[in-house]
């Protein structure tokens, strides 16, 4: 039933000179100071300009589409419709590093003759100067006939209901059966039962997709582009044509991802442009473009039904997910995986059955964003825990206590968890960290939540998903690093060098990392599902266990005593028990090379592997392991205008180890932030499928001054299957926050809006009919 | 609401003018009023201009000009050049003493590039119905001062400026020259109230009053409401209905219903006519509770 994943315990275990310090991350400087270059900023001479063109109707056929004034257009060296580049479709990002193969999302790269969602990419223009591109762009006119749409996913499971891809309107579906629910629900004193509903949500990423692609002399096409994948080389080449090993991506520092940069975005499209017109091209997303280039995150309608003693014993769980996939699949499958798997949450419910379905509409696709389904999941069962306590009268953080799952007991999906579960740490130490209530009166009224979760890090172990990454010594003493793995702001990169300085005894300073080039650094798999420190950490971990093992043998033979006796730090090898016996690093280097001594080594770290899931039980492995944490807010309520303010803000994680603090801070902060837009103010609203939200005057992201300071509570229980003891942070942070601030709401107003976001309106409404 | 899905970043051509006098901005317009825009801080027209919602083929840049930008008090009147920034007006002298409810308001654009870029006159020019600082001028009794090219001159009080949402009696030939805001009597208090989604937005609902308390009762009132209609509006009922009572929790209640009887929001994509309904009344009855409370004080007129 159950792997877990063994790391070999080593002397090194107990690393702390670099691995666990708040150190200054070597991309900090350079993006405190404006210095840092990111993929917008590479031009070339001779560069061309692009644009894609998209639809502006949501179901229809495409008549015609005459490009013939847009090319004949001055300076437009090219424009590519559907018919130039007919069979190609745009694949998912399910290759990565894993066993894994590409799966066909049904959606062309550029419309051939149905337009099924507000923004589909209708033709490719690349001209001399990005005005002349869009002054092109106004000149193609589309000629549309207009089709039935279906824009919710409830009306798209009737049977009258358009299909949207001519075949069922389910997308992707998982189930997970646990037990006896019938008797669970009999054996109940008390039966609570709630829809939940979750909205489309945007990453807004502060930048924008944006990517330069080229031919290089060796015939090979290069793209330089914002990723969180630099495997999509893969994707790109099916579309183009071309062997897999004639296509390069090159990432850069990436001004954030969020998930929205996980699929493909803008590199088909330079592809494409590069090899018809044989000059480097740019193409840069407005904000606008951005908006309705890239997926959303799922809307969730979460029926959720629990029974209950009154001694507040769960019996019970049936939880139903109906999701809303947009016109094409992309990861709604995955999404859907997530989301059934892990909605009991953090407790120990043995009768259970969840059911996930992802429903094709006419409206925006959706696909990965931080959280992944796991994530609305929940916002629905956070929600409903509470909702449960109050039922039978309990303290909501007692009847928390009361189910949590604990070490031994099994997940949803009947495995053992094989690191520690603090949900209860993290739960009190949150709520407790708020402290004394603040002081109101008059009809603002205060409100406290807490809600915690788990969420998986490591990609599916059906993917079977690797990371390959190489560490080397140079003989002035400093410290290579090379992996594939890209930096999307969360310090990925910085992390690498800190684990190797902490191996080989040096400091960050004196390690290099190169990174995220699809053609020259080890390939280290996607940074997505908060796996990049896991995946690609234990790769550098290894590789520089290596070269120390080396290095140390060699040393222990100058000295005189066993191997595991000598000690690196400092760039200093030593003795451990006699530091007076030691020699500089770079010494110890130096003679290593003239004796032929391997001073490098490529490894390869791989999760555990399993089979899919059981589709009718949804039993088995889903994820290598998990996070588990918790957030918790207070907040204020205007009863008479449904103004909320959030005044205190607290993240308690369990990481397992914090390679570096102040990283981990900044994905809680990160996390409270979008968590609580997701919660109070973000939605993509789209109209018939058309997109009511198109900028960010009308899509509204918290700013530093809606936002209190958040505090963040660290817990390293050393038990997560990253380096050293690490677990994942990226996305957990996020999880917990929105339904801890639904649930202030709750307790601040006594009625509960189950509608994200919840905004001044509803609450103002939801009190009217409390009256 | 956009018909597109690609925006520019570079936007059309056009000329820009950038006088430094009043004299030389009505020339410009006498030779070429048609096509032409006046900017005077861009924050709204350069989004427009941006969004393709309007090509002029000329913008005059207004904030070169010394005789649009400052502030004086002449006979007691507060004069606020057109071109004056919403943050140089929000720290003016006596600003926020005398005419509290303005200064608020100039807070309420919230984020600094705004209210430094932001003026006065684009603000009102604007005519948004969300202009955050014409409830306020309107509370004060302004009147705005237009100069045409043909060397005319008319003032204009601001409840008979605005005409509909982005249009005001202001005619192609002409340029906002001055705000006037008459001086403030003794016992006069006043406030303004936004509510938005966010702390930097546009408003959802603005509410400001001004009044003057004598013998602990409303001697004289003036209510404004913002985004509740197609053009900033006063609150009629709710003035009438004030004066000469006292400001208790019952008066505050009827003013508040009358308001929300008076308004005519929409429903877009910020928020709902129902809610911004309710919200003006209970916006008006914030500004009304601050007003009362600092007209007793003296120490804020």
């Amino acid at each position: 039933m159950s792997t877990t994943v063994k790391i070999p315990a080593t002397h090194l275990e107990t690393g702390s000179r670099q691995v666990g310090r708040p150190l200054e991350r070597i991309d900090a400087k350079g993006k405190a100071v404006g210095s840092t270059r990111y993929a917008g900023d590479y031009v070339m001479p001779d560069m061309l300009h692009a644009k894609v063109l998209r639809s502006t109707v949501a179901s229809a056929n495409l008549r015609r589409l005459d490009v013939t004034k847009a090319r004949a257009l001055p300076g437009v060296v090219c424009v590519l419709t559907g018919a130039d580049v007919p069979k190609h479709m745009v694949s998912t990002d399910i290759p990565g590093q894993t066993g894994s193969w590409g799966q066909n999302t049904g959606q062309p790269i550029l419309v051939h003759d149905r337009v099924r969602y507000f923004g589909e990419p209708l033709a490719l223009i690349a001209s001399e100067s990005r005005d002349i591109a869009e002054r092109a762009m106004t000149l193609i006119e589309p000629e549309y006939e207009p089709l039935p749409g279906v824009f919710d996913p409830i009306e798209a499971l009737k049977p009258e209901a358009p299909l949207v891809q001519g075949v069922g309107n389910v997308v992707a579906s998982q189930m997970v059966r646990k037990g006896d629910v019938k008797h669970g629900f009999e054996t109940a004193d008390v039966i609570v039962e709630r829809v939940y509903r979750t909205q489309f949500i945007e990453h807004a990423f502060l930048e924008p997709e944006v990517g330069l692609s080229w031919i290089d002399e060796n015939d090979v096409i290069n793209i330089h582009v914002s990723t969180q994948v630099i495997e999509h080389f893969r994707v790109v080449a099916d579309a183009v044509g071309l062997p897999y090993n004639r296509v390069r991506i090159r990432g850069a520092l990436v001004g954030g991802g969020f998930g929205g940069k996980e699929d493909v975005t803008v590199e088909i499209y330079l592809a494409l442009l590069a090899l018809a017109t044989r000059r480097p091209v740019r193409l840069e997303y407005t904000r606008e473009d951005s908006f309705v280039g890239h997926g959303k995150r799922h809307p969730f309608v979460m029926t959720y039904r629990t029974g209950v003693k009154n001694d507040g014993t769960i019996t019970a769980l049936e939880a139903k997910f109906i999701a809303d996939a947009g016109a094409y699949v992309f990861l709604s499958p995955s999404v859907m995986v997530y989301a059934a798997t892990a909605a009991p949450g953090p407790y120990k419910i043995d009768n259970l059955i969840a059911d996930a379905k992802a429903v094709a509409t006419n409206n925006m696709y959706t696909s990965a964003f931080r959280g992944f389904g796991a994530a609305q999941a929940c916002v629905a069962y956070e929600q409903q825990m509470d909702e449960v306590a109050k039922a039978i009268g309990m303290d909501p953080v007692k009847f928390r206590r009361k189910n949590y799952m604990r070490a031994g007991d099994r997940t949803a999906t009947g495995v053992v968890v094989p690191s520690a579960i603090w949900t209860e740490q993290c739960v009190d130490q949150a709520w407790t960290a708020l402290g004394e209530p603040v002081e109101v009166s008059g009809p603002i009224k205060i409100g406290r939540g807490v809600a915690a979760c788990l969420q998986g890090y490591g990609r599916l172990t059906s993917l079977h998903d690797t990371s390959e990454g190489w560490v080397g010594v140079e003989r002035d003493g400093t410290v290579t690093v090379r992996s594939g793995v890209t930096d999307i702001g969360a310090g990925q990169v910085s992390a690498l060098a800190q684990i190797a300085a902490e191996v080989l005894g040096v400091t960050l300073q004196d390690v290099a990392v190169y990174n995220s080039d699809s053609a020259v650094t080890p390939l280290a798999g996607t940074t997505t599902a908060t796996r990049a420190l896991y995946m690609t950490g234990n790769a550098i971990r290894q590789a520089a266990e290596a070269v120390r093992r080396r290095l140390a043998q060699r040393a222990a033979k100058a000295f005189n005593v066993p191997p595991d006796d000598i000690d690196m730090a400092f760039s200093k090898v030593f003795v451990a028990d006699d530091p007076a016996q030691s020699m500089a690093f770079r010494d110890l280097v130096r003679i290593c090379a003239a004796e032929g001594i391997h001073c490098s080594e490529l490894a390869m770290f791989c999760a555990p592997f399993t089979e899919k899931l059981n589709p009718e039980t949804g039993q088995g492995q889903v994820h290598p392991d998990f996070s588990y944490g918790a957030h918790a807010i207070e907040l204020t309520v205007d009863t008479e205008t449904g103004e909320i303010t959030v005044i205190k803000s607290v993240g308690a994680h369990d990481v397992g180890r914090a390679i570096n603090p102040a990283a981990v801070e900044g994905q809680i902060e990160g996390g409270a932030v979008q968590g609580q837009g997701y919660a109070l103010s973000e939605e993509m609203i789209y109209k018939e499928g058309r997109l009511m939200t198109p900028s960010l005057s009308e899509y509204l992201i918290p700013t530093a001054m809606d936002v209190p300071q958040v505090k963040c509570i660290i817990l390293e229980s050393g038990s997560g299957l990253g380096p050293f003891g690490a677990k994942g942070i990226g996305e957990a942070a996020l999880t917990p926050v929105a339904a801890a601030i639904a649930n202030a709401v709750a307790d601040a107003i006594g009625v509960r809006i189950a509608e994200l976001p919840i905004t001044p309106e509803k609450v103002v409404n939801a009190l009217r009919e409390k009256e | 609401m956009y018909q597109t899905t690609n925006t520019r970043i570079i936007v059309p051509e056009f000329d820009v003018r950038q006088p430094t006098s009043l004299e030389a901005v009505l020339r410009e317009l006498e030779h070429n009023a048609k096509g032409t825009r006046l900017l005077a801080g861009g924050t709204d027209l350069l989004v427009q201009i941006k969004l393709e919602r309007t090509q002029p083929a000329r913008l005059i840049d207004i904030t070169r000009v010394p005789e649009l930008m400052g502030m004086a008090v002449k006979d007691g009147m507060l004069i606020v050049g057109a071109a004056t920034s919403i943050r140089t007006l929000a720290n003016g002298v006596g600003v926020r003493e005398r005419y509290t409810a303005l200064a608020e308001s100039c807070d309420a654009f919230s984020t600094v590039p705004v209210m430094i870029m932001g003026t006065i006159g684009g603000n009102l020019c604007n005519a948004s119905p969300a202009a955050d600082t014409a409830p306020a001028l309107f509370a004060f009794d302004g009147a705005v001062e237009l100069a045409s090219c043909e060397g005319s001159r008319r003032t204009v009080p601001l409840d008979e400026f605005f005409v509909g949402p982005g249009r005001t009696v202001m005619r192609e030939d002409e340029v906002m020259v001055a705000v006037r805001l008459p001086k403030t009597a003794a016992g006069t208090g006043s406030a303004f109230v936004k509510i938005g989604r966010v702390a930097a937005d546009i408003s959802k609902v603005s509410a400001a009053v001004k009044l003057v308390r004598k013998d602990d009762r409303v001697s004289e009132c003036r209510i404004a409401v913002g985004a509740v209609a197609a053009t900033p509006m006063r609150a009629y009922t709710a003035e009438q209905y004030l004066a000469g009572r006292r400001i208790d929790a019952k008066t505050l209640a009827d003013a508040a219903r009358a308001v929300e009887e008076d308004v005519k929001p929409i429903t877009d994509v910020r928020s709902t006519k129902e809610y911004r309904t309710h919200v003006a009344g209970v916006a008006v009855k914030d500004a009304l509770g601050a007003a009362w409370q600092r007209a007793r004080g003296g120490e804020r007129q």
